[in-house]
Order: C-alpha cells, then sequence, then structure tokens
C-alpha cells in the first residue's frame, strides 16, 4: 500500500472515533464529576446554594450503606436486572431467529412488535399499572374468566408479585429491542456459509450452535451488556408504576438515589448513592472489555 | 495512550471549568432588570395552576394586572408541579429562578432554607392588608422572618354517596364507630364503604394526618397511644374489608375514580376534587361532611394550599407590587374562588361568600380548624417517617406499635 | 413445506396478538370514557365510543408538534454525524486506546438521567443555551450516541477486510471508501441507527422539560403533565397521548423496514 504507514492509519481512525468522544466527555464528564465531587462534600437544604462546602469524606457512603432501604435497593436492581435479562434475551432471541426464516408474516409482523419499545416508558409503567390493579384490571378479568385463578391477585399490593409485573413490563419494552439488534446481527450472516454447510451435511441444530452462534459473538456481548446497563439505571418505570413501593419492596438504585436528592433534599448522599451504581455498572463495563479483547477481528 | 489519557483528562476539566464548578452565583438572575426612567420593570411569575383548569384564572389574573398599571408587566409561566420544585432546587445552584414563584405549604420552609426565597418580613409588616388566617402564614415563617404570603387553601372532608348511603338505610357518620358501622352496612362485593390514599409520599400523610389529629395524636408523639390508636383504626377498617387494600397504591385523584364509579360508598378528599366529579359522574348526587372524629376525641382536618413569595435575586418592588395585589383584599377572594381554593385572608366571611354553595361551605367550616403540616424545612422527612408506618401497617409488614416507634425514632434523630 | 409455512404464519400472528395486547388495550381505553375505563368490571370493546380523550390532545398541539419534530430530528442528525464514523473508526482501524474509548462510551451511560440534569442545566446555563432547541437535541444525542456506536461496531467488523482493500485498489481514501463502500452495505443497520435515535430524542420528558420552561418550547411529550397531575389522572387522555406519540415512530419504522432487508452482504466481494 503506497503512503500508508501504521502512522497515517492510526491518525484516521482517531479523525473517525474522537468527536464523539469529545462530545460526550464535555457533555456527560462534567455531570460525572460533579456527582462524584458532591458525594463527598455535605450538600443538603442549607449549604446546596452555597459556593464552599465541607468536605466529609465518606461520611454520605457511610450513611447510605447503613440505610436498610438502600442494601434493599441493590438487591432489588440486580435481581430485576438480571430477571429481565434473561428473558429478554432469550425471548429476543428466539423471536430474531423465528422472524428471520422466510414467510409472509415474517417482516409486517416483526415490524409491529417494534411498536412496544417505542411508547414513551410512562405511558408503558401506566398502562401496566392499570392492567394488574387488583380491583379492575384486565389481567385478573382474564385470568378469573379462564378459571386461571380463584380470587384476584394483588399484583401491585406484595413485593414480589410487584417485581415480577415491573420485569413483565419492562421486557415487553427489551424484547423487540434485543430481537431487532439480533436480527442485525444475523443479517450479517451471510447465507454462503449457511448453503457450504449444509453441502457438507449439517442439520440445523449444528448450524446454530457452529455457524450462528459464534458469529453472532460479539452481536450478543454488545446486546447483553447494553442491555445491563440500560436495565441496571431503570428509573422512570418503577418510578411511575410503583413509586418503589409497596414500601420499599421495588426500591431500585436510581429511584432511591433520586428520592434522596429531591424529595429529602440531601443530595451528597443521593450522589454517594448513583455512584454506588455507577461503580457497578463500571465493572460490569471491564468485564465486557476483557471478553472482547480476545476477538477484536481486525 | 498516556497522551490519549492525558488529553482526555484536559478536556473534561476544560468542560468542567467551562461549566463553573458547582458552586453558586451571588443571586444574579436573567430575569433582573431595573428600572429606569420609569420604563416598565419585566417579572416572572412561575406557578402550577394547571392551564386547563385554574391556569386559566390566573392568567387573566395577571393580565388584569398589567392592564391595570405599567409600572410592572408580569409573565406567568406554568410549570408542572413536580418540575417546578426541581427547577427551584437546580435554581439554588445556577441562579436562573423567576421573581415570583409558587410553592405547596408544607414545603415552603424547606425552600427557604435552600435559598429559594427572600425575607419579606419588612414589606409584609409595612402592608396594610396584611391579615391572614394564622394556620396559613405559619407556613411562610421560618427562623421568625416571613419569607412568602398564602395563595390560598384546602382541607379534608367526607364525601358520601347519597343514593348509596340511602339505599343501606345509613345516616352520615359523624364519629368513628358510626363510620365503622355504616361501612359495614355499606360493603358489599363490588362497593366498598371508604376510600383513602394511603400511597407512599406527601399524599398519604396529608390524607392520615386528620385521623391523627382527631384522636388527640401529634407528629412529635407518633408512639403515644393516641397515635396510635388513629392508625389501628384504619387498619382495622382494612382488615374487615371495608377499605380496599389497593389503596396503598392510590393517589387522592385514584380514590375520586373509585368514588365516582360508584365502587366506594364515601371518600376522603378535598374540594379540588369537585370538577372531577363532575366530568365522570356528572349524575352523582353526593354530599359532603367533616370527617368523622374519634369517639372520644375532636373533629379535625389538616391544611393543604399553596404559597407564593418572592425569589432570591428578584427585582423585589416589582415582585412584591404583583404579589401584594393579587394576595390582597380586593384580589383574593375573587382569584381563589375561580381556582377552587379558599382565601387565606382572615378579612373574608366565607358563610356570606358560600351562602348558596353547600358543598364549599362545608368545607369553609372544616377550614377554621384545619392544622397545617410542620413547618419545618425538614418536613419531607418526617413526612417519609409516617406515610412509611402507615405502609408497613397497612401492608402488614410490622405491627402498629413497631411502626409507630420506628417512624418517632425517625422524627426524633432529626433533630 | 407450503404447510410449515402456513403454520409460521399462523404462529406468527398469535405471537403478535399475545405480545401486542397491551397496545390493543391502550388503543381500546383511549375511546372510552373514564367512567366505564373504571367500572368495576373492564370492557374490552367500548360500550360508549368515544373521540374526547383525542379532541383533548388539540390544544396546544400546533406548536408542540413543531417543537418535537425539531429536536428529534436534530439530536439524530447529531447523533448519526458522530456514532456512525466513531463505530466505523473503532471496528475498522487499530488504534491505541479503543478499548479506553469504548469504556468512556459505557460509562458515559452509567449516570441515571436524574443525575445529569442539574449539572448539565449548569452548562447550558453559562452556555446561554435554555430555552432554545439546542439544550434538548445535545442532550438527548447523549443517550442514542453511545448505544449506536455499540450496536454499529459489531456491524462494521463484520465487513470483510477485502472490501477495504478493494476500494482502495479503486482510487478511494479512507473517508470515501467509509461513504461509499461500508455504508451503503451497512445500510439497515445504520437505518436502524437513525430510526432509535429519533426514537429516544422524540419520547424524551425529563431533558427537555428541565431545560426548557417556557411552554412554547416544550416538545409533545410534554402534554402527560394536562392528563396527570394532582387534580385527577385522565386516563383515556394518557391513553390517547400514548397513540398520538408512538405514530410518527410507526410511520418511520414501517417505511423505513423497507430498506431493512434481510440478507445483504453475498456477492460484493466476488472477482
Amino acid at each position: 500500500m503506497p503512503g500508508k504507514g501504521k502512522g497515517m492509519n492510526r491518525v484516521i481512525g482517531y479523525i473517525f472515533i474522537v468527536p464523539a468522544v469529545i462530545y460526550m466527555l464535555v457533555l456527560i464528564g462534567y455531570p460525572i464529576i460533579y456527582n462524584w465531587i458532591i458525594s463527598f462534600q455535605d450538600v443538603t437544604t442549607t449549604t446546596l446554594g452555597s459556593a464552599v462546602r465541607d468536605f466529609i469524606g465518606f461520611d454520605n457512603y457511610k450513611a447510605v450503606f447503613s440505610d436498610s432501604t438502600f442494601k434493599k435497593s441493590i438487591i432489588n436492581t440486580f435481581i430485576y436486572t438480571v430477571g429481565c435479562l434473561i428473558i429478554q434475551f432469550s425471548i429476543g432471541f428466539l423471536m430474531a431467529i423465528f422472524f428471520s426464516k422466510k414467510f409472509r408474516f415474517s417482516q409486517p409482523i416483526r415490524g409491529f412488535i417494534v411498536i412496544s419499545w417505542m411508547l414513551p416508558v410512562t405511558v408503558t409503567a401506566l398502562v401496566f399499572k392499570f392492567m394488574f390493579a387488583e380491583g379492575n384490571g384486565i389481567v385478573n378479568a382474564i385470568l378469573t374468566n379462564l378459571n386461571i385463578i380463584k380470587e384476584p391477585i394483588g399484583w401491585l399490593l406484595k413485593g414480589n408479585t410487584a417485581m415480577l409485573v415491573l420485569i413483565i413490563a419492562n421486557s415487553w419494552v427489551g424484547i423487540p429491542f434485543n430481537m431487532l439488534l439480533i436480527t442485525n446481527g444475523l443479517n450479517n450472516i451471510s447465507n454462503d456459509i449457511y448453503e457450504s454447510a449444509s453441502i457438507d451435511g449439517a442439520n440445523t441444530i449444528q448450524k446454530f450452535f457452529r455457524i450462528t452462534v459464534p458469529l453472532l459473538k460479539t452481536t450478543i456481548l454488545s446486546v447483553l451488556v447494553l442491555g445491563f446497563v440500560l436495565t441496571f439505571k431503570v428509573f422512570d418505570l418503577v418510578y411511575v408504576m410503583t413509586g418503589g413501593g409497596p414500601v420499599d419492596a421495588t426500591e431500585v438504585l436510581s429511584t432511591y438515589s433520586y428520592k434522596t436528592s429531591f424529595q429529602l433534599f440531601q443530595f451528597g448522599q443521593g450522589a454517594a448513592a448513583a455512584n454506588i451504581l455507577f461503580v457497578c455498572l463500571f465493572i460490569v463495563a471491564l468485564i465486557y472489555l476483557r471478553t472482547i479483547s480476545k476477538d477484536e477481528v481486525m | 495512550m498516556k497522551k490519549v489519557i492525558a488529553l482526555l483528562m484536559v478536556l473534561s476539566m476544560g468542560a468542567a471549568l467551562l461549566a463553573g464548578c458547582g458552586g453558586t452565583s451571588d443571586g444574579a438572575t436573567s430575569q433582573e432588570s431595573q428600572s429606569e426612567n420609569g420604563e416598565t420593570v419585566e417579572i416572572e411569575f412561575w406557578h402550577y395552576m394547571s392551564e386547563d383548569k385554574e391556569g386559566k384564572y390566573v392568567n387573566e389574573a395577571v393580565e388584569e394586572f398589567n392592564n391595570s398599571q405599567d409600572e410592572v408587566h408580569v409573565t406567568a409561566q406554568y410549570l408542572p408541579r413536580d418540575e417546578l420544585m426541581k427547577q427551584y432546587t437546580i435554581g439554588v445552584v445556577s441562579g436562573e429562578l423567576p421573581d415570583v414563584g409558587m410553592v405547596d405549604n408544607p414545603d415552603h420552609n424547606s425552600y427557604v432554607s435552600m435559598g429559594v426565597f427572600e425575607d419579606i418580613t419588612e414589606y409584609y409588616n409595612s402592608w396594610d392588608e396584611a391579615n391572614f388566617l394564622e394556620g396559613s402564614l405559619s407556613s411562610c415563617i421560618y427562623e421568625d422572618k416571613i419569607y412568602g404570603v398564602p395563595w390560598g387553601n384546602n382541607c379534608l372532608g367526607l364525601f358520601y354517596n347519597k343514593e348509596l348511603l340511602d339505599a343501606a338505610g345509613v345516616e352520615v357518620p359523624t364519629t368513628w364507630s358510626e363510620l365503622e358501622a355504616a361501612c359495614e352496612k355499606l360493603t358489599t362485593d363490588s362497593v366498598k364503604g371508604l376510600a383513602i390514599s394511603a400511597i407512599g409520599n406527601e399524599e398519604g400523610t396529608f390524607q392520615y394526618i386528620p385521623w391523627l389529629l382527631s384522636a388527640g395524636g401529634s407528629l412529635d408523639s407518633l408512639d403515644s397511644d393516641a397515635s396510635k390508636e388513629s392508625l389501628t383504626y384504619l387498619k382495622g377498617l382494612l382488615d374487615k374489608g371495608y377499605l380496599s387494600q389497593e389503596c396503598i397504591n392510590w393517589t387522592q385523584a385514584d380514590a375520586e375514580k373509585q368514588f365516582a364509579s360508584g365502587q366506594a360508598a364515601m371518600m376522603i378528599n378535598g374540594p379540588w376534587q369537585f370538577s372531577g366529579i363532575e366530568e365522570d359522574a356528572p349524575d352523582l348526587e353526593y354530599g359532603v361532611a367533616k370527617v368523622p372524629k374519634a369517639d372520644d376525641g375532636v373533629y379535625a382536618s389538616v391544611l393543604g394550599g399553596e404559597n407564593v413569595g418572592i425569589c432570591t435575586g428578584a427585582n423585589a418592588d416589582a415582585a412584591w407590587k404583583f404579589l401584594s395585589w393579587i394576595t390582597g383584599e380586593e384580589k383574593s377572594q375573587e382569584m381563589c374562588e375561580s381556582i377552587g381554593r379558599f382565601s387565606s385572608r382572615a378579612d373574608v366571611d366565607s358563610e356570606t361568600v358560600y351562602a348558596d354553595d353547600e358543598k364549599n361551605l362545608v368545607f369553609a367550616e372544616i377550614l377554621k380548624n384545619a392544622q397545617s403540616r410542620g413547618p419545618s424545612p425538614q418536613w419531607p422527612e418526617i413526612s417519609k417517617a409516617v406515610y412509611t408506618a402507615m405502609q408497613e401497617v397497612f401492608t402488614g409488614q410490622k405491627d402498629v406499635d413497631t411502626a409507630m416507634s420506628n417512624a418517632q425514632e425517625k422524627v426524633d434523630a432529626l433533630e | 413445506m407450503k404447510n410449515r409455512n402456513i403454520l409460521m404464519n399462523i404462529l406468527a400472528v398469535v405471537i403478535a396478538c399475545v405480545f401486542l395486547f397491551p397496545l390493543y388495550w391502550i388503543v381500546i381505553n383511549s375511546f372510552k370514557l373514564d367512567s366505564e375505563i373504571f367500572a368495576k368490571i373492564p370492557t374490552l370493546w367500548p360500550k360508549e365510543f368515544t373521540l374526547k380523550a383525542y379532541q383533548e390532545q388539540l390544544s396546544g398541539l400546533a406548536v408542540t408538534l413543531k417543537n418535537s419534530i425539531i429536536i428529534a430530528i436534530g439530536s439524530m442528525l447529531i447523533s448519526l454525524v458522530l456514532s456512525v464514523p466513531a463505530a466505523y473508526g473503532l471496528a475498522r482501524y487499530k488504534v491505541k486506546g479503543s478499548k479506553l474509548f469504548i469504556l468512556i462510551f459505557l460509562i458515559t451511560q452509567m449516570l441515571p438521567a436524574s443525575l445529569v440534569l442539574t449539572p448539565l442545566f449548569l452548562t447550558f446555563s453559562k452556555l446561554n443555551l435554555l430555552n432554545t432547541y439546542l439544550a434538548p437535541i445535545l442532550s438527548t444525542a447523549t443517550i442514542s450516541i453511545p448505544f449506536i456506536i455499540l450496536m454499529l461496531r459489531p456491524g462494521f467488523l463484520s465487513l470483510p477486510k477485502e472490501l477495504d482493500d478493494a476500494a482502495r485498489i479503486d482510487g478511494c481514501n479512507a473517508f470515501t471508501s467509509f461513504l461509499r463502500i461500508a455504508l451503503p452495505i451497512c445500510k439497515p443497520t445504520v437505518i436502524t441507527a437513525a430510526c432509535f435515535s429519533f426514537v429516544y430524542a422524540w419520547n424524551d420528558l425529563a431533558y427537555s422539560m428541565t431545560f426548557n420552561t417556557k411552554d412554547t418550547m416544550r416538545p409533545m411529550t410534554a402534554a402527560i403533565y394536562t392528563f396527570m397531575n394532582q387534580y385527577g389522572t385522565k386516563w383515556n387522555s394518557i391513553m390517547a397521548y400514548g397513540v398520538l406519540l408512538i405514530l410518527p415512530s410507526c410511520i418511520i419504522f414501517v417505511t423505513m423496514q423497507k430498506h431493512i432487508v434481510a440478507g445483504m452482504t453475498s456477492g460484493s466481494v466476488k472477482g
């Protein structure tokens, strides 16, 4: 290649990448630093407006960790995230494969299913709250009519069922998203490979595990890590549907942080809680980076 | 690699510098404009009176004010309540606050301690129309200084479905025993005797206070026998099925829906629900009464409503001109009536004003004894202790004694 | 084979019906009166059909619709312009620090929006961007950019290297190779990315409400507060609001479906 040294290549690479990096750092880097700073300061109603606030070291973190609601919110957030990921990913994957087969309705119906993801989360939260209401919710009505249950279930009145409804609602939104991303990944696998495998005598299951899955690996990892990050920091869905209730049964890290900051006016503690959410996700991101280093295709 | 890291560090530092490091303004706002040589001063008024209901009347009033003189021109801006509160918080740090702002009365103290509102004691003391109900005004006072003026009030009462009560042969209950007996007759498979809101936020606390106070309990002594009695009573109604278990997820608006659709024979709610009932169930015949009192207690209710104040860094003289006009003798009652509130002025004779309006007259009576919440800059935390206790008891997580002692502990820990 | 196809079609319809039931519920309730919605027994079909909920959406719609369109399109453009090249660069070029960059993109997604509001507000305030279109555009783009980069990267990774070489032989430089070869081949993924960024910005409520306090600058999503406030919850209006909000996104997705055609790459590198 005339004139194409490694150095030049690298510079071009940077030109493609760096504008996005700068943009994100300028806009979001500052909020991240800001939150770290105030998590170590004493920021409450009386000190919010002052230019100089006391540094109180890890006091905010200690306060937050000794709050039983906070501990519950960490557990809840993990249960919620893992539950959602398992459901969303497996069903999304199955649907991606199903709808990639060629039959008449595959395209239009796939298009329809995506609609659930396009609804504003506030509306989704309200609809599910409404559908799962004990008294006149349609879910209880259908279940009792089909004789599956005898008495209406108070879905949002008990902790574990409330969490279940949240997971169902979020999965409803997340399945099309997973399905679309995996579909894109599937599209990138050329048919030739399947054809030659067929010629070599491979059956469907072999083709799936020996061709599809390995070739989809980068897509699958991206989908999982993105899914984890986006689900872990869920806010609107929980806040609007249950508000973290009943009592604190569905409190998650971001609702805890928001309430601590904006309702109890303990801004320093709220920031500390948010940073802990951040650290959890950071660890997940590091794990992701380790796994992709092994298959940098280039 | 190191160079890249260094570069990125520099960039984020640059971003931080660019945006200023957290700290604050000396109160300079973009709204500040000094009147020079008699030019009209522009001020902004932020409120949360919804546009399709009260907002219209607010806009009309503002227009009237603007047309009546040309020293001050007011631009009114509606923001949803939660948004407005968030803007105040952000405004403390950024300095972007309006000139005149509205706030829910229990929250007023918290925002004053944050520095959102300015001390207007002097303006108030030299105002000859300064005549407000004590309970209402108390929420504007912080550390013996005045930081706002009450805009309007409301309170809670008992709504009852005349048809359902007549059909069951029940009289309007006035005491807790009567209420329980009434509920027993009124509750069927498809109808609950009473609907309340026991949700896990300020609304839950608001709804609980009349019961607490009626039994002789108080917010300082949540673990007293009297306080516990109120919660035990409500839990009793719940256990007997007179109250729906779902009330822990209901806002007061949700309770109204239950009442309007005939699924609850009675509800505890306030006069702002009149228009909602009108829309949802125009043929419903209902009446209002005081919240039933504890058998050996007193009638009690809780004071809701808004205050308005002058924000830090505003053009105070211009803002005061508007503020005193809209809460003054001439305008206050008119304003409040149009927006479904009761004037907080002590010189308003509700009995004359509402002589033809049976329902509002009842509420005007109740208002006289309605207690305000707090005032305290730590009200949100006190409130949280209260609604948490209520939710814990209603969901069966804790019994009344434990829940109330826990609540008391939390309140004590707040100094 | 034909039987199998019929079976799959039926299965697809069943899946769609079950899955889309909540959506059906939204649409059907938007045509009911609130009193029917709250009746003891929920009805699968309105007893009384009414358009009242939709009529309530109309006030102020002209302004908010315009705002939503401007914000969504602006955000989509910025997002695409920045993130598509970035995904391409990360996939096709060996640069030192690509892992760091990916980490940065992931990190910037880790803070819940509510905590980003105050510092971002400060930033926009200093830059005098409050109550403009730029504030919501710039802030909503921050949601879609990292997401699109992480989503497109695998797509670009799977492009055979030979394509690039073939392009260079034909006289393209790095940028034209990107524009003329890589993009068209990855068109489905790029269009999906465009749709995603549009929808994210279109559905935004928090950023737009916080940075634009003037009601003339608010998007359509702000209308939720008219139907859900301390005075009451108008369920039928909320449902109608949901229906109206997804209409544009739906239209875009449905029309774009044609461009997202299955099986693209075979044949481009032969000979």
